[in-house]
């Protein structure tokens, strides 16, 4: 192409990427919306962080608020709420506020340490939760916007073939597929534990599970889901011979369209 | 004149417009920061509706109620509580959650709406 063959090329380029621009800033500019609350900017963040204090004032639900605050990758509870209820009572918000948060900083605080996570390896084995130091803020994947997973069913499962008593969680898009890589967030009084969908591929893509103990009560949400499933616990179930054995749970997500 | 150039011009414009779309769509893509709580996913929303009630359940502060569902939008905020109490009931909440919506929503009811001129 000779020069002058290239000179309407280059205009070409350059009025395709002036109109793409254009349509995009201005005739279609980006819009946010279904955002997660990690995208907060700070001093939304920091309403958050207080109004998940403020709840826990109201209901003294530790495992509930624990699930909000792992909402936020990089959050590190104690220290920052701490600090959080100091800057909320040097800028006058009300002492109220500034005590839910140093409350709840001191509830957490008096926590034992986080567990590292364990997936399990199958229905059949256990997964126990190992006492470690605090794991620093690790980098996790950026919260997807979309339509939002929601609660399908909930069942409780006797199923004496499981040798330990479960939480199995199956996640599934809106053609019901099984969706892998789905981050699964469990909460107790004393511990947290993340997990995915997906190790198990025998058992389904959008499969995950996790080994609950007797007499502990579990708050589960999707890391992308502001939709917290409360009080989940093992309950009885017996064997045909009636031997008494623990039972499970079935907790079913699915992405509405 | 035109003739001969306008297969290349256009051809450019092409090119053009699927280089701004690589560069906004994949080597640049939309990053959801600093966002603010009005953009919030429906379920995400709901929780913060559900705090706010279950805040409101302990100290009664209707004025900070109001004041932290402003956050949301325009809307009036006994519009959030209700949207919220559907969501809630669509996704089968706790009969606790459902009854601390409930009590938000029938105290921010009870507020004089705008416009509205009270009995002396």
């Amino acid at each position: 192409m000779s020069r002058s063959g290239w000179f309407p090329f280059l205009i070409g380029i350059g009025l395709g990427l002036a109109g793409g621009l254009y349509y995009a800033w201005i005739i279609s500019p980006v819009e946010y919306t279904d955002t997660a609350p990690d995208s907060l900017r700070a001093e939304f963040r920091a309403d958050y962080l207080a109004l998940i204090a403020s709840a826990y004032a109201g209901t003294d639900d530790l495992v509930r608020a624990r699930a909000r605050l792992a909402l936020f990758s990089d959050l590190e509870p104690r220290t920052e709420l701490a600090a959080l209820a100091q800057q909320r009572l040097a800028g006058g918000f009300g002492e109220v506020e500034a005590a839910a948060l140093a409350r709840l900083a001191a509830a957490l605080a008096n926590q034992p340490r986080s567990p590292v996570s364990t997936p399990t390896g199958g229905p059949a084995t256990t997964s126990t939760p190992i006492p470690s130091p605090l794991p620093s803020s690790t980098p996790r994947p950026t919260p997807t916007a979309g339509a939002p997973f929601t609660l399908a069913s909930q069942e409780q499962v006797c199923n004496p073939l499981l040798s330990a008593p479960l939480i199995q969680v199956e996640v599934s898009d809106a053609a019901e597929s099984g969706v892998p890589g789905i981050e699964i967030i469990v909460v107790w009084d004393t511990g947290e534990d993340h997990f995915f969908t997906g190790l198990k591929p025998e058992l389904g893509q959008g499969y995950a599970d996790f080994t609950m103990t007797e007499g502990v009560s579990y708050t589960l949400r999707l890391a992308d889901s502001g939709q917290l499933v409360t009080d989940l616990s093992t309950h009885p179930c017996e064997q045909a011979d009636g031997t008494p054995y623990l039972g499970s749970w079935l907790i079913q997500f699915h992405q509405t369209p | 004149m035109l003739a001969t150039h306008l297969p290349r011009l256009i051809l450019g414009a092409l090119l053009g417009g699927f280089l701004a779309l690589i560069y906004g769509w994949l080597i640049r893509p939309v990053e959801y920061v600093d966002t603010t709580p009005d953009a919030l996913r429906i379920d995400f929303r709901t929780d913060y509706v559900l705090m706010v009630a279950e805040s409101f359940s302990a100290d009664q502060e209707l004025d900070l109620a109001q004041f932290r569902l402003a956050a949301l939008g325009p809307l009036a905020p006994d519009e959030y509580a209700t949207d919220a109490i559907d969501y809630a009931l669509e996704q089968s909440f706790s009969r606790t959650d459902l009854e601390h919506l409930n009590q938000l929503a029938i105290a921010l009811r009870a507020l004089p709406q705008p416009g509205e001129i009270q009995a002396p």
